[in-house]
């Protein structure tokens, strides 16, 4: 201890011990501040929730993650459908939102694209770990905007109609192939029984009909027709002109006076789905997710077919629903590579099989479904008959601009409940695409 | 002496009103924060055209967001159902909860305490619970109240009850009323216990009882509690959101839209931030002269 000529010995000493506590101090902040920086990078990933195989899939991916980079812990946030659909958007202007969310890749994941609230991802597909390495061009273009990368597609939906074998079998219905045999089935279904719903319907979230008729004007329309309308680049004169649009929508009313059941309108999408699971429905139209949903409610022995071509449509049958998703990475996130890194993990072929085989997901790696130990029956199905189609439409309310996709979904009420005819939808839904066309 | 008073006096008055604005400070920053900066970036922002996803990019419009808005048939369905939400709630609301105030005051002699817990126990669930409860008991399939009414025979409406665009809002009145109605009966029972025994005795002996005193001395000597309750349903009738957003989302065909969540719309589906912004002033404006009205009622009271 050093002693000073102007300070007593106690004086000293107190120096002494003073000093040695601020270095003390120092150390510890010191030796935080490097601790925080140098190791931990926390990825905030959000994703709707799933009823099956969440939890453990993304234990998987922690860990995946962590084997090409040991510092980023991955952080899961789960969210309900609907309130997702707000929350994202408000959480990518602030500043605490995801590095990597989950998006439906069409109109939904190229509005942040443009908006510069989703990062290019291009420039990390041959990085180390890097999504080029796994998932084909095609499936790296699902996500791609002007040429660019701005999702990394690790799954698609697509939807099917579900019917009950035994109950066709016990009464001599066969699968239809077109739509007036669709039709015949619903009248055969309500001969049998006039309180059976042959096709149950909930479209109290104005969704379930959108899928119809996005199928519709698929059948009936044709893609090569509906191009420019949906892109709102048609001229103002034939925006949204084509007759057949009428005609879908006519096929809308037929099925609601035979085949749906009363008050689609008020009438939840769960509980349809039970309805069939229950075997109360012998038939109904749902997505690739239900597969698992039916066998989790104790129903297996159910079989599918595509939703029927439509006689004098524009379109043979042969092209099916299909919606990509995937991760998208935030352009405010502050670790970029890492956040890339997270959402090329995903695809991986670990993470891909195991997102098949725990999620049940239709995944983009589709090379891996022939490694799949004891996949189910409809698992099978929707992966062969996504291959055999000729080609896929995006659904409306995810592929159009967001007033006409509004239009749409109020149209398919008004249409149910009749308050609304098809040639008043359809002018409905005009004047809103060429106002939305005018402020683009 | 009168000096000093003066003095002691003037310094006590100072020393106070530093006391009134230290004591104010937290709240002004809170309301500042959370109130003053997000009213005023509204306004602000009524004027401009901008979106969710592109906050970066305002592009001045002036007046032509209010001028949208008047032109906007939406708009006015959901101004109306406010208006439909006001009217009905009052009598729903107040007018239930006033008789069954009065019911309980004066009208039973036992389990007082019992009938007000149940009748106020909804106000304690969230509305949101309750809209979900709602939801079940209207379900046109599994829904309790379509299997009692085809039990009686009674026919059921063929849209389901909250797919009619012409009777949906008005079932969500019911499950606005089941919830706050107990409430009101509460406010308002506490105005008629204040009522003097005395007053009742009186008007007795000149030959008003029952319901004739309930109208000439009840409701007169409770009035301003009942303009309180009628301003503070009026208020929660504009800001109506999560009952309608829960059963309805504003359909069928936006025929139960209320303001609240047609600005909700406006601003999350169809990204459209100027214009919701501008339905949000129109939506402010018209609370304010509600709450200048409940204050002077409120100080009446």
């Amino acid at each position: 201890m050093l002693t000073s000529p102007y300070l007593n010995k106690e004086e000293c000493k107190m120096k002494y011990y003073f000093s040695r506590i601020w270095a003390g101090i120092l150390i510890t902040l010191l030796s935080f501040s490097f601790t925080s920086s140098s190791y931990a990078i926390d990825i905030k990933l959000w994703d709707l929730s799933a009823r099956q195989g969440q939890d453990e899939f993304y234990e998987l991916l922690k860990k995946e993650v962590k084997k090409y980079n040991p510092d980023i812990n991955v952080i899961v946030t789960e969210w309900e459908n609907e309130a997702y659909k707000t929350q994202i958007q408000l959480a990518l202007n602030g500043d605490d939102g995801p590095d990597v969310f989950f998006n439906w890749f069409g109109e939904d994941s190229a509005r942040l694209a443009r908006a510069g609230l989703a990062l290019d991802l291009t420039p990390y597909a041959d990085m180390e770990g890097g999504y080029g390495s796994f998932i084909s061009k095609g499936w790296q273009d699902a996500g791609a905007v002007d040429g660019k990368i701005y999702g990394i597609a690790n799954k698609a939906v697509s939807k099917y109609f579900y019917y009950d074998p035994a109950f066709f079998d016990q009464h001599n219905l066969s699968v239809p192939t077109t739509f007036g045999e669709l039709i015949d089935t619903c009248k055969s279904i309500k001969a049998i029984d006039p309180s059976i719903v042959p096709w149950p319907m909930g479209n109290s979230e104005r969704w379930k009909l959108n899928h119809v008729i996005t199928m519709l004007n698929q059948r009936v329309v044709g893609a090569e027709n509906t191009k420019a309308d949906y892109a709102l680049t048609a001229p103002d004169d034939e925006l949204f002109t084509n007759p057949k649009y009428v005609e879908a929508w006519e096929k809308v009313v037929e099925l609601n006076e035979n085949c749906f059941n009363d008050a689609p309108n008020a009438t939840n999408p769960e509980l349809t789905r039970s309805m069939f699971a229950a075997q109360i429905s012998p038939m109904m139209y749902c997505g690739t997710w239900c597969g698992g949903i039916f066998a989790s409610e104790g129903f297996t022995d159910f079989k599918m077919f595509r939703f029927p071509r439509v006689e004098g449509g524009a379109d043979d049958g042969t092209v099916g629903f299909l919606v990509a998703e995937g991760l998208q990475v935030s352009a405010k996130t502050k670790h970029p590579e890492a956040a890339a890194l997270v959402a090329s993990i995903n695809v991986s072929d670990t993470m891909a099989l195991a997102d098949a085989e725990l999620r049940g997901s239709l995944i983009s790696n589709a090379a891996l479904i022939d490694q799949m130990e004891d996949a189910p029956h409809w698992f099978t199905f929707y992966v062969n008959d996504i291959a055999d189609k000729s080609g896929h439409v995006n659904v409306l309310d995810v592929l159009l601009e967001a007033n006409v996709s509004n239009a749409y979904l109020d149209m398919g009420t008004e249409v149910l409940n009749g308050t609304k005819s098809p040639q008043e939808a359809m002018d409905f839904i005009r004047k809103v695409a060429l106002e939305a066309k005018a402020a683009m | 002496m009168n000096k000093t008073q003066t003095n002691s006096i003037g310094f006590s008055l100072s020393s106070d009103r530093v006391s009134v604005i230290i004591l104010l400070i937290p709240a002004l920053i809170f309301c500042t924060i959370f109130i003053f900066i997000p009213a005023f970036w509204a306004i602000v922002g009524s004027f401009y055209s901008y979106g969710m996803t592109s906050l970066n990019d305002w592009k001045w419009v002036g007046f032509d967001n209010y001028i949208k808005a008047s032109q906007d048939e939406f708009f006015w369905i959901a101004l109306k159902n406010n208006f439909i939400i006001v009217f009905a709630s009052i009598v729903l609301q107040v007018g239930v909860g006033t008789i069954l105030a009065a019911i309980l005051d004066r009208g039973i002699k036992y389990g007082k305490v019992i009938f007000r817990t149940i009748i106020f126990t909804p106000m304690v669930i969230s509305s949101v619970a309750v809209s979900i409860i709602w939801l079940i008991i209207y379900d046109p399939n599994v829904g309790i109240l379509n299997s009692i009414l085809k039990a009686i025979g009674l026919p059921t409406p063929s849209m389901g009850w909250l797919g009619d665009p012409d009777i949906s809002i008005w079932m969500i009145m019911i499950v606005a009323g089941w919830q706050n109605t107990g409430f009101m009966m509460v406010l308002i029972l506490a105005g008629l216990q204040g009522v003097s025994k005395e007053v009742y005795d009186a008007a007795e002996i000149d030959g008003a009882t029952g319901v004739k005193a309930f109208w000439y001395i009840t409701l007169p000597m409770i009035r301003n509690i009942i303009i309180v309750a009628i301003l503070i349903t009026t208020i929660g009738a504009f800001k109506v959101f999560e009952f309608v957003y829960v059963l309805t989302q504003g359909g069928p065909s936006n025929a139960t839209q209320v303001l609240g969540t047609y600005i909700y719309l406006q601003a999350f589906n169809l990204l459209h931030m100027g214009y919701a912004n501008a339905l949000s002033v129109v939506l402010l404006i018209i609370a304010l002269i509600l709450g200048w009205f409940q204050l002077k009622a409120s100080r009446r009271a």
